[in-house]
């Protein structure tokens, strides 16, 4: 509808069960976001688990619109909710991280590639309350 | 093969074989696609050569589209404010053909793919539902791999008055893309219109396809939309009919279907329900009840039983509560626990409630004593001002004092509209009339209701009373009747059966009681006969 920048902030059941499955469609997904969100003009952020998802997305309108329905028809997740859908006056991400979040240290080893590999910074969300919630929803989620 | 007239009409023409690939385009349809020539396309994909100037939201429509057989209709931008539309046909044996028309040219369109197109989404309509279904009557017996899946948008109407209807096109489109990922390419996605959608499958192994479908489709549509900045949760309700399950006529499917989408909303919606064979006969038994207890009025099937209520201080019989009864002909007594609801639903509730009360003061003014009538009032009737007038004219037509009528109404009548429903309950009050609270500790049983009016009477349920031999039931019971007793309430105790229950409300304090150790329900004319009896026993039960 308008260009003005949107964030979306959303969590979801991870319904991939297998780590090394989880290992593969992470790669995946960190590729295509990072390919199809830059010709969308969508920045972010994924954190992601065993058991969970939680993504942020900026970006216009309707290609948030677009990126989100795309992600709302992907079945390698399931009970989608958003956490918050605003107008914001400047991104974030500027562009496209992924960072696990977890406790258990032998996971937190295997998938820091992730973290390095998008740059994931946690400081741009320092004192977002947000982000404090996600993570607290990350770490229950987690299969241990 | 093709004629000269169709290389030069003035309409663009394409046909694109199994790979999308286009095997033919005319010199208008390159024109209209504002393309250097017809010939270059050939061999080329649509997505790579027509969407130069497209969004990419075209893109995508267009991506879907050429991977769904079924016709469909989506613009296209081709250059600066220029828009033209494509109009995709069946896939038949492979081939497609497309078309390009813009406006001016509307007159030599394919008015029988056009016709069959909703504007809106792309889908098929009605008019395409049709033409399928005749296809697979004319195909005779073998099809049992049909089935119809009719889905109606849940909180639809909702979204349209509260975010306005640009709103609610863009969640239909939105909604109908989700739709076209979770059905199979064989599948056929129509929009029957507004928000009801259906799914014809002719392929599919039944009824797990369908099943698998409906399932997922529940899934992906309460799932959050987001559109014009805002968050919107729908979500579907969806009705199965396989065909060879109930039916073997093709043109039933969606009769059935629509039975069961019915009975998934009555469920509570967000849910898909498959036809069956009681579905029907309960809609049908359910028409006949409406038609008969539309008439029931006017063929005087209803009637008035009255079951006495006698103050515990002195034994007597202090009032009598009216209760309808309905005697049809042919079902025989018919409770009102099933009557009722529909009476409410239909708002028929409206007249026979009218009705109750103008016969209740009318046969009332025949006893001998001073007794009073009660009277139930639906929550219903309580939203609008009518019921001041009803009650006013039935006091005035009888001649009976206020004094001895009582209004029961129930704690749902407070829920809604509080301030115009408490203005008619004070009407009523400021005529003399007492208001009971009916039903109390069923519902919310919520203070501030007692607290709002106030009310004469507390009526307590017979479940308090009839469950009266727990402790803990008893401590509810008495702590219900100190609580009338300290707002200066009188109670009643409903459905007393036993001596015991009747002598425990005594000692608690309860100031009346009604139900089968007192006396049933009774007739009118068997009113007169009741109180002379009670009033030779009372000396004994005094002794």
């Amino acid at each position: 509808m308008d260009n003005m920048l949107y964030r979306l902030v959303y969590m979801s059941r991870n319904n991939i069960t297998d780590d090394d499955k989880l290992q593969e469609e992470i790669s995946d997904i960190l590729d295509a976001s990072q390919r199809n969100n830059r010709q969308a003009e969508v920045t972010g952020a994924l954190m992601f688990n065993t058991g969970c998802f939680a993504q942020v997305l900026e970006g216009p309108h309707d290609k948030i619109q677009d990126t989100f329905e795309r992600i709302q028809c992907d079945p390698r997740h399931s009970h989608v909710s958003v956490l918050a859908f605003d107008r914001i006056d400047a991104r974030l991400f500027s562009d496209w991280d992924m960072a696990f979040v977890g406790q258990n240290a032998q996971r937190i080893e295997q998938f820091a590639r992730f973290n390095e590999k998008s740059g994931f910074d946690a400081a741009v969300f320092d004192g977002d309350t947000v982000y404090q919630l996600l993570r607290m929803h990350l770490e229950e989620a987690e299969r241990v | 093969m093709l004629a000269e007239s169709v290389d030069a009409a003035s309409a663009g023409i394409a046909i694109l074989d199994e790979q999308n690939s286009v095997v033919y385009a005319n010199a208008a349809f390159a024109t209209q696609l504002r393309l250097a020539d017809s010939a270059s396309l050939i061999g080329t994909l649509p997505l790579s050569t027509w969407t130069h100037s497209a969004s990419e939201q075209e893109r995508h429509s267009l991506e879907d589209q050429m991977h769904d057989p079924g016709a469909s209709v989506l613009s296209l931008k081709v250059g600066e404010n220029i828009t033209t539309t494509l109009y995709l046909d069946d896939r038949r044996e492979g081939r497609r053909i497309v078309m390009v028309i813009n406006d001016w040219t509307m007159s030599g369109a394919p008015r029988n793919v056009i016709a069959q197109l909703d504007a809106l989404t792309g889908l098929a309509n009605r008019t395409m539902y049709d033409k399928h279904i005749q296809d697979l009557c004319d195909i005779g017996e073998d099809n049992a791999a049909s089935a119809v899946i009719l889905l109606d948008m849940d909180r639809f109407k909702q979204v349209n008055d509260t975010l306005g209807h640009a709103t609610g096109d863009s969640l239909l489109i939105l909604a109908a893309k989700r739709m076209r990922s979770a059905i199979r390419s064989n599948d056929i996605l129509i929009r029957l219109g507004g928000d009801e959608f259906v799914i014809l499958q002719t392929q599919s192994k039944q009824p797990d396809g369908a099943q698998t479908v409906a399932e997922r489709l529940v899934e992906l549509l309460q799932r959050s939309f987001l559109i014009n900045g805002h968050q919107i949760n729908s979500g579907v309700s969806i009705g199965v009919a396989v065909l060879g399950q109930g039916t073997s006529n093709p043109e039933e499917l969606l009769k059935h279907a629509e039975l069961a989408l019915y009975e998934a909303k009555r469920l509570g919606r967000s849910r898909y329900c498959f036809f069956e064979s009681n579905l029907e006969s309960n809609a049908l038994e359910r028409c006949n009840l409406e038609l008969d207890l539309r008439r029931a009025l006017c063929l005087r099937q209803f009637s008035l039983l009255y079951q006495p209520q006698k103050s515990l201080s002195d034994d007597s019989i202090s009032g009598f509560e009216a209760l309808i009864r309905w005697d049809h002909p042919v079902r025989g007594r018919v409770s009102p626990v099933d009557f009722i609801p529909l009476a409410e639903e239909l708002g028929e509730i409206h007249a026979i409630g009218e009705w109750v009360i103008r016969t209740a003061c009318q046969q009332a003014t025949t006893w001998e004593g001073k007794q009073i009538v009660a009277v139930n009032v639906s929550p219903l009737q309580f939203n609008d001002d009518h019921i001041v007038t009803v009650v006013r004219e039935a006091l005035q037509a009888s001649g009976l004092a206020p004094e001895r009528l009582e209004v029961e109404i129930t704690e749902s009548t407070l829920m809604h509209n509080t301030e115009e429903v408490m203005q008619r309950l004070w009407a009523i009050k400021n005529m003399g009339v007492a208001i009971a609270m009916d039903d109390f500790g069923t519902g919310y049983a919520s203070l501030s209701h007692l607290s709002s009016f106030p009310f004469s009477k507390l009526k307590i349920d017979k479940s308090f009373i009839q469950a009266n031999q727990t402790p803990r039931a008893k401590a509810l019971m008495e702590a219900i009747l100190a609580m009338g007793t300290s707002l200066g309430m009188m109670t009643i105790a409903e459905g007393v059966e036993t001596l015991d229950q009747y002598e425990d409300l005594a000692r608690g304090g309860c100031t009346t009681a009604q139900g089968y150790y007192i006396a049933k329900p009774m007739a009118p004319e068997n009113i007169e006969h009741f109180m002379r009896s009670t009033q030779t026993a009372s000396p004994m039960s005094v002794s």
